[in-house]
């Protein structure tokens, strides 16, 4: 096997930044010290999220677990840089693999090209066909050969447990599956430009038990060559699919914290803080 | 009671314009001839220009109203934007009859003066562009009406792409899409029937619009042979023609309006449907009735 | 198989194998990286293509309030709201008829059309039922009639039977016209009641219609105040429901049963003139017209942040 196909060598990109196609590292993503502010004073009730430091473990899952408003989709969404677009200010350092998201020289474009995003809901761009939904993303970054985008539609919607259910019928309209599909394809799209992350926000919460459950079993085999990071309110499911979990509860400041964060049965089981007990064994959230 | 006022301004209108369908038979619509004193009367030739003005004039408004909702809208920060589409707004406030006069005295000698001369020059369109030196004709009616129908094209486009929600354009941001690839992938398409329907009311009211039309069109009564000739509209047939027409050429006149009622009436219809419509959402259908069945597994 | 180019048919456990991903992944970073730079260009060009069609959309506002200002000042004076207007040729002269005129004829429209649009949205309001949802269709519709329309029919129905032209005819014509934009108006104005108001009120019993004259109506009135005004400001500027129903006329007339002159009437007479200062006169007219129209559009949108500032 050629050695550039284990993609050793680095390359350099136009954000000036050395990017390893397969990074070394045990960790995918790591946040140092993240803190996520809203509005424009540095005033400490508009913080959301305070001093999170976490590292996402390469190819497995991590649930970050909490009630609602405690600040995880806020961290998820640090990773992938959507903050630009809100007023929400970001401090601390988000790195994947070697490349520092938030240096002045890194391009979010190029960031959100390595980092996957699966929402809530499902958000298809409805007046596209099924195929050029899955291919949505590639086209976006410059892709453009036929066979390539085949090639790619195809193993994604593989991996989404999709293809043999669509593979006839890639030109009808994404809108007509039914929402456990849609899901499916939303996580087809992200897949298909090969992310080594992929961010998932709650993304059962709009879909039905059975559909739910496909979509479990979906992430845990992603998660053999993909990094995934789980937002989710559900417990049960973080004890089900996720390798570590991260719980995220409101200070009393009101404002979202990282209370602990270990491999699943640990924090469940034996869990150091006293907050994380109280919230696994149903006392407060 | 509404239905009352419509019912009975339907009937009144019809049967007023009765005669003049006997007297020409389906003829009036067709034909170019509109002459009183030889009692032809055909609406080919208002009909036509009719078509003509609102097309071009939608062929100006369409391109400029959704460049100009989306810069408002999706490239100028809010505090910047908010004022100006008021000042857009502002534009629909002004009278028609201000409109018109404006034409009429400020866009015909400019037309007359250079703005023809100068498309007569430009080879291979020039075709289009040729005889007419007036200054007043098809062309400047088009833009009268163009500008007439930006602050509609322009306020409902706007809303239309303001209410494309956050998660849709976060699924083209996610994917690695720059800020344009985001509006023009998941921005524009979203407000395709918001889009629509601003068209469509545009042209209802450009379609309707007598007053500012008849003064810078010209009055001629001939088909045009270029889109500097002077032309009539419906509209502006019956601004020119109703005061002092009597018996059949009058009924022939009420007879205009009746086409120019089905039209707009056409035309508003389709708009407050479109605007009605909620279409092109992630419509996930429930998963009792999909189309696409998950049990439909070939069998390797 | 795996040598050569990438084109060919694969099988799919090839297509999810690590190399294979790794492929993938590769020509997809280096399209992103290559291409972000033309697709950023692409998209700074289409920005500046919009703003600059922002500037095409803003011109004629700019062209028609210059030009209108620039020619119709020289127009005003005292003379020309005091007076009459003046055969042509000859100096001096007003418009005082055109404007008490405009003042009579849609101060009656708007007597008739604003009590009859509030009673219509009162009973819009409190229904959700087909028939509703159908005059209410029927009411955006008819808000598209072009206005031409509307003063033909007057026409039809007034002026024929009674041989006669009358600025109340010109009324009735234009309160057809507002009708459909008030009575929405309205009743966007008073669903934008907050609904535990609605509910507190119906807690105590009332009849919906009763609950809404009473307090809907009280709380919603900044804004039904913003949405008749912009009627009014409407109909002040209409034309062609006035052509053929109150004709015109240079005689200052008070009584709505004659033909009555109107602002966009003058003006439409005079700018259609060669005379020079005929057209000075129209000019000036638009620019008291446009005036007008300001002030309404202003005091309703006061109307309009005075609602919302003190909405519960």
């Amino acid at each position: 096997m050629p050695p550039a196909m284990l993609g050793r060598s680095p390359q350099v990109g136009i954000d000036g930044h050395v990017d390893a196609e397969t990074a070394a590292g045990e960790f995918a993503v790591t946040l140092e010290h993240v803190t996520v502010r809203y509005g424009k004073v540095e005033n400490a009730k508009q913080v959301a999220v305070r001093d999170v430091s976490l590292a996402f473990p390469r190819n497995q899952v991590t649930a970050l677990l909490g009630p609602s408003g405690c600040g995880k989709t806020t961290i998820l969404r640090t990773i992938n840089r959507l903050h630009d677009h809100t007023t929400g200010k970001v401090n601390g350092v988000v790195r994947i693999g070697d490349l520092d998201v938030y240096a002045r020289e890194t391009q979010p474009e190029i960031v959100r090209t390595r980092v996957g995003m699966v929402f809530q809901r499902p958000n298809l761009f409805p007046t596209l066909s099924i195929f050029d939904n899955v291919v949505a993303g590639l086209r976006m970054n410059g892709v453009r050969k036929r066979e390539f985008l085949h090639e790619a539609a195809e193993a994604a919607l593989r991996q989404a447990a999709l293809w043999d259910s669509v593979k006839n019928r890639l030109g009808l309209p994404a809108v007509r599956l039914s929402g456990g599909q849609q899901q499916r394809l939303c996580i087809a799209r992200a897949l298909a430009i090969e992310p080594e992350v992929l961010l998932l926000d709650e993304p059962c919460s709009a879909l039905d038990p059975m559909a739910s459950a496909r979509i479990e079993e979906l992430i845990v085999e992603l998660s053999s060559h993909i990094t995934i990071a789980l937002v989710t309110h559900n417990l049960f499911q973080a004890t089900r699919i996720s390798d570590r979990t991260a719980v995220f509860l409101l200070d009393d400041d009101n404002t979202g914290t990282l209370v602990e964060d270990g491999p699943t049965l640990d924090v469940f089981q034996s869990p150091k803080d006293p907050r994380t007990l109280a919230y696994v064994t149903g006392t407060i959230g | 009671m509404f239905a009352a006022i419509v019912v009975s301004l339907l009937v009144s209108l019809v049967w007023q314009a009765a005669p003049a369908f006997r007297h020409s038979g389906f003829n009036f619509l067709f034909s170019g001839n509109w002459n009183p004193d030889t009692e032809h009367f055909g609406a080919g030739v208002f009909i036509v220009d009719t078509l003509i003005t609102t097309g071009v004039g939608l062929l100006i408004a369409i391109p400029v109203g959704i460049a100009t909702a989306a810069a408002l809208s999706e490239f100028l920060p809010r505090r910047i934007g908010a004022p100006l589409s008021t000042c857009i707004d502002l534009l629909a406030a002004v009278p028609s009859i201000v409109v018109g006069l404006w034409g009429l005295l400020v866009l015909i000698p400019i037309f007359e003066r250079d703005v023809e001369p100068f498309l007569q020059k430009i080879p291979l369109v020039r075709h289009l562009f040729g005889g007419g030196d007036l200054g007043s004709g098809l062309l400047l009616a088009s833009v009268v009406l163009a500008v007439m129908m930006l602050p509609t094209m322009v306020a409902l486009t706007r809303t239309a792409l303001q209410g494309v929600s956050v998660a849709d354009r976060e699924a083209a941001l996610a994917l690695g899409g720059t800020h344009w690839q985001v509006v023009r992938r998941a921005v524009i398409p979203g407000a395709r029937s918001g889009i629509q329907a601003a068209i469509t009311l545009a042209m209802g009211r450009a379609l309707g619009e007598a007053i500012a039309v008849s003064l810078v069109i010209g009055g001629g009564v001939n088909m045009p042979h270029s889109l500097l000739a002077t032309g009539t509209t419906l509209g502006s047939a019956v601004v020119n023609f109703f005061s002092e027409a009597t018996g059949v050429q009058r009924s022939a006149v009420i007879g205009l309006v009746v086409v120019l009622l089905a039209f707009t009436t056409v035309t508003n219809i389709g708009g407050q449907l479109l605007l009605r419509r909620r279409g092109g959402r992630t419509g996930a259908v429930p998963d009792q009735g999909v189309l696409l069945a998950d049990a439909e597994v070939v069998p390797a | 198989m795996s040598a050569g180019t990438d084109f060919v048919r694969r099988e799919p456990a090839d297509l999810l194998s690590p190399e294979s991903v790794a492929r993938r992944r590769r020509m997809v970073r280096r399209a992103s990286r290559s291409t972000l730079r033309r697709r950023r260009l692409v998209g700074n060009t289409t920005r500046l293509a919009c703003y600059l069609a922002l500037v095409i959309a803003l011109v004629p506002l700019v062209a028609l309030l210059s030009y209108t200002v620039e020619r119709g000042v020289s127009g005003l004076s005292v003379d020309f709201f005091s007076q009459l207007p003046v055969p042509e040729g000859v100096p001096g002269g007003g418009v005082e008829e055109a404007i008490i005129g405009t003042l009579i004829i849609v101060g009656l429209a708007a007597l008739v059309a604003i009590p009859l649009g509030l009673s219509v949205a009162l009973f819009l309001v409190d229904r959700r039922g087909k028939l509703a949802a159908s005059v209410r269709f029927v009411a955006d519709v008819m808000s598209g009639i072009p206005s031409i329309a509307i003063g033909v029919f007057a026409y039809a129905l007034f002026v024929v039977p009674s041989h006669h032209y009358a600025g109340i005819i010109g009324s009735f014509a234009l309160a057809v016209l507002m009708l459909p934009i008030i009575v929405r108006a309205d009743e966007v104005a008073m669903r934008t009641v907050p609904e535990d108001l609605w509910d507190a009120a119906l807690a105590l019993g009332a009849r919906p219609s009763r609950v809404a004259r009473s307090v809907v109506v009280r709380t919603a009135l900044p804004a039904l105040v913003t949405g008749n005004l912009l009627a009014v400001a409407r109909a002040v500027g209409e034309t062609a429901p006035l052509l053929f129903t109150a004709l015109g006329s240079s005689l200052l007339i008070t009584n709505p049963f004659q033909p009555m002159d109107a602002m966009p009437l003058r003006i439409y007479l005079d700018g259609t003139q060669a005379d020079p200062h005929l057209q000075t006169v129209a000019w000036a007219t638009a620019l008291v017209l446009l005036a007008f129209i300001l002030v309404l559009s202003i005091v309703a949108r006061a109307f309009a942040s005075y609602a919302t500032r003190h909405a519960r």
